[in-house]
């Protein structure tokens, strides 16, 4: 019982909280290729960006709060800027040509972060410490934060794409992107602000979680890697899907870290996804009819 | 096959996307050699039906029959090998390569090679095939140039000539005369109805255009919210009040 | 002859087997061009997935490494006869091949990009931290391979002359390929795979044979790279290997085969050039990437060629 509540729990909501995290780089891969047609290879990029343009702003203002703020903004501004200058004009192409194009800007971005701040690890202190007794064992008060604050993101992004207008919009063009010629909306602004979006989205994950994890320049690229498992298994068409794989895989990836060394683990969530694959070839939630 | 029976039998089909019912209980049987339209208002299922007749949709209930075998829930390229050759609504051709590839491709997909180890270095003779159609549809001149720079009436005609190229029985045309000119509409339904006749198809037709409908039809079918309230030769159909009323709305009070 | 090579590549080749005739060539430059070569044959293999059929593989690195490790264990253990190593990598190459290519062309071209990713950091992870083949320092000290009894590949020009036999029948085959009926289906299925589907074509089927005829050539690439190197390191799976094999392809020109071999070769030169300065080498590779992409799409050569399907109807 005290294995239970000491190891397996903590473990249990530190996956909830990374399955959060999935979620929300899944979604963004999701969205962005659902609209736009790109797989963004860059996502993960993102995600560590936010947690470097935090670093920065937190040594210039010794604030964590405010780099929760500026943060995301500049990584969104960052992914606008992009969006309008790399993929616009790749729009009416194959759709190889974003993947090469992504691939290219993630490798800009991971080695331009190296030359700028070096390639060690690096930390951002938890802007307040301590535990709080919790279910018979001690939860260090930032996990308790995270966990608050990533139900609260997701909730706030099921309201938006179920209640606003600009929301439900954006959710039917996911599924089908044509539908929004027309409608008579002015198409590449959406597609800038979706791709922003997205961007500061996962700049705001990877803030979040940088005082839990290490910051080094390939943390995203091991995000990005579970992602795509994430988006493999929930299938592309379906963002409930993408969100329920997230956990899955987030809370898979969690546990058996108590049991595996990363190495393990990693080919044990690889072997979980071809098993999955073999029984449900279009993931969990694979639309028939779709040639998907 | 010359003979009078049923070529294609939809049987009772029911076919749902989660709550939406997009067709219920449909039924028909067109016979070989006849040219059978299947009419509709916007939503009302027709192209669901074709889409579940080639494969594209597994009948959520119900059987399909061609040619007296099973097809329902097929792959599609299975029933396109057993003789059925559909064309799509929204062109859906090979935009950057020639015309004349473009047939070529369809029609080497029956060349003896196909789908065989031989085909990793062979390369099948079809000119004559691609050349007949190329000239049938008037696309001959256009032979060379990239499928993506013809015109929209022209990339309607490859349409139909890479369904032909593989040779079917039963030619499923999705809304063939769509966003042509009246002008292009007329001499498209005139050669449709010519090489149909001359290569002894049979055609299920789904369209807007009433004189096309009208003019070409052997039988008509209309759907409405996924059902069939109608059958029968044209000038029933034209006649029939139901018809009417799904078209127009119901009479004034 | 006029299908499997055309006179244009016959000079190229004939050049090419020239080279190490060049009186004085220092052994450097040598075993430069080597890799020069085997670079453009693993690229213009790739050719064939990202050109031709309009599949992106982010993992073909993992085929290259395969095929290493395979030569690497055999000439470990004293099996030193060049035919084995090729055999055997064929087989090793040959079954990953078939499961990867299983999984990712069962769905849209967009999973099989993603998925080839995920299975080459699979095979790189499982590489480098398993000890039995060297871990993280691979398989070092290699002896060298043998042709027939007697006749060691000992020499940087009997090397050489090794990767030039492989490339002129890799270039071969290839040919072959993509002027067949098959060539022209790669091509359909790149266009309009759905569309192809309902022009009764097993779409997945023809996928996964262009994905094993793609894994193996470049697995045999691979085969032979020990045999020049003495060495195998997990370094060989790396996903930047497979960006710098895209690249290559991209570079050179999309569907015209004899581009992504020029690719190949100019990146391989280019490499040996910048890589002193290692620290800038990624964002170059990057920057270029998505210069090529927004800029010179159709690379050096372009896809004017491939679509000149006129020509064959005059040889047909």
């Amino acid at each position: 019982m005290d294995y239970l509540v000491a190891v397996l729990l903590p473990q249990l909501l530190h996956g909830l909280v990374f399955g959060a995290a999935l979620g929300l780089l899944a979604l963004g891969l999701t969205v962005i290729f659902g609209l736009l047609g790109v797989m963004n290879f860059a996502h993960g990029e993102l995600y560590m960006l936010g947690a470097y343009a935090g670093i920065a702003m937190v040594g210039l203002t010794h604030s964590f709060w405010a780099a929760l703020v500026v943060a995301p903004l500049a990584v969104g501004a960052i992914g606008a800027v992009t969006e309008v200058a790399t993929l616009r004009p790749l729009y009416r192409r194959e759709p190889l040509y974003g993947l090469i194009l992504t691939f290219g800007l993630a490798l800009v971005f991971r080695e331009g972060v190296r030359q700028i701040w070096g390639g060690d690890m690096r930390r951002i202190l938890p802007p307040f410490t301590g535990s709080t007794p919790l279910l018979g064992m001690t939860y260090p008060n930032y996990r308790l934060f995270l966990l608050g604050a990533s139900s609260l993101l997701l909730l706030a992004i099921w309201l938006f794409f179920t209640k606003t207008r600009a929301g439900v919009l954006v959710r039917a063009a996911v599924q089908d992107a044509e539908m929004l010629d027309g409608l008579g909306v002015n198409v590449p602004r959406v597609f800038t602000l979706t791709f922003a979006g997205s961007a500061a989205l996962a700049a705001l994950a990877g803030l979040l979680l940088a005082p839990v994890f290490t910051v080094y320049p390939q943390m995203g690229v091991e995000m990005i890697l579970l992602a795509f498992i994430v988006v493999i298994l929930g299938g592309m068409g379906s963002m409930g899907g993408s969100v329920v794989a997230a956990f899955v895989i987030g809370l898979a990836q969690s546990l058996l870290t108590l049991w595996m060394n990363p190495q393990r683990v990693a080919i044990a969530i690889f072997g979980i996804m071809i098993v999955v694959l073999i029984i449900r070839p279009r993931g969990f939630f694979g639309r028939e009819g779709v040639l998907e | 096959m010359a003979r009078d029976g049923v070529v294609l039998e939809v049987d009772g089909v029911s076919k749902s996307f989660g709550a939406l019912a997009a067709l219920s209980n449909v039924s028909l049987a067109v016979r070989a050699r006849q040219v059978f339209s299947v009419i509709g208002p916007n939503g009302a299922g027709k192209s669901t039906l074709f889409n579940v007749v080639s494969g594209l949709h597994v009948p959520t209930a119900g059987r399909v029959r061609f040619r007296g075998q099973e097809i329902g829930g097929l792959a599609p390229e299975t029933i396109n090998r057993l003789g059925v050759a559909k064309t799509f609504q929204i062109t859906n051709i090979f935009p950057q390569i020639s015309v004349g590839e473009n047939v070529r491709v369809a029609a080497q997909s029956r060349a003896r090679e196909s789908g065989r180890l031989a085909s990793l270095w062979r390369r099948p003779d079809v000119e004559a095939g691609v050349a007949d159609l190329l000239r049938a549809f008037g696309l001959a001149a256009r032979r060379d140039d990239l499928a993506a720079n013809l015109s929209h009436g022209e990339q309607r005609y490859l349409e139909i000539c890479l369904a032909l190229a593989t040779e079917p029985t039963l030619l499923l045309l999705d809304e063939p005369t769509a966003g042509m000119t009246p002008g292009e509409t007329k001499e498209a339904t005139a050669l449709i109805r010519q090489v149909a006749s001359a290569r002894g198809l049979t055609v299920l037709l789904i369209e807007h255009d009433m004189s096309v409908v009208m003019g070409i039809s052997d039988r008509i079918a209309v759907l409405h919210f996924g059902e069939k309230i109608a059958e029968g030769a044209p000038e029933e159909i034209r006649s029939d009040p139901k018809v009417v009323e799904a078209y127009l709305g119901p009479p004034e009070a | 002859m006029s299908r499997a090579l055309t006179w244009r590549s016959c000079v190229v080749f004939a050049a090419l087997a020239a080279l190490p005739l060049v009186p004085g060539i220092p052994k450097y430059y040598l075993l430069l061009a080597f890799d020069a070569l085997l670079f453009g044959a693993i690229a213009m293999s790739l050719d064939l997935l990202i050109g031709y059929t309009g599949l992106v593989s982010f993992g073909h690195a993992a085929f290259y490494g395969l095929g290493a490790y395979a030569t690497a264990v055999l000439l470990e253990r004293g099996i030193l006869s060049l035919w084995a190593c090729l055999a055997f990598a064929i087989l090793v190459v040959g079954l990953y091949a078939l499961v990867i290519g299983y999984f990712a062309t069962a769905r849209r071209g967009i999973y099989f990009a993603l998925l080839t990713l995920i299975f080459a950091e699979v095979v790189y992870t499982f590489f480098r931290y398993t000890q039995t083949f060297g871990g993280s320092d691979g398989i070092q000290g290699l002896p060298d391979a043998v042709v027939l009894p007697g006749i060691a590949i000992d020499t940087p020009v009997r090397k050489y002359y090794l990767v030039w036999v492989y490339l002129v029948l890799a270039y071969a085959v290839c040919r072959v390929l993509v002027t067949s009926h098959f060539g022209r289906v790669l091509v359909a299925i790149r266009e309009n795979e759905d569309r192809a589907r309902f022009l009764g074509y097993n779409v997945q089927r023809y996928k996964m044979a262009v994905c094993m005829l793609s894994a193996l050539l470049t697995g045999l690439a691979g085969a032979i790279y020990p045999i020049r190197a003495a060495f195998a390191t997990p370094d060989l799976m790396l996903w930047t290997e497979s960006g710098e094999f895209i690249i290559s392809v991209m570079i050179g020109g999309l569907g015209t085969l004899v581009g992504p071999i020029l690719g190949g070769v100019f990146f391989t030169l280019l490499r040996d050039k910048v890589s002193s300065y290692v620290d800038w080498y990624f964002i170059v590779i990057g920057v270029v990437l998505v210069v090529i992409v927004l800029f010179l799409p159709k690379g050096l050569l372009g896809l004017r060629r491939v679509f000149r399907f006129g020509r064959w109807r005059a040889t047909a």
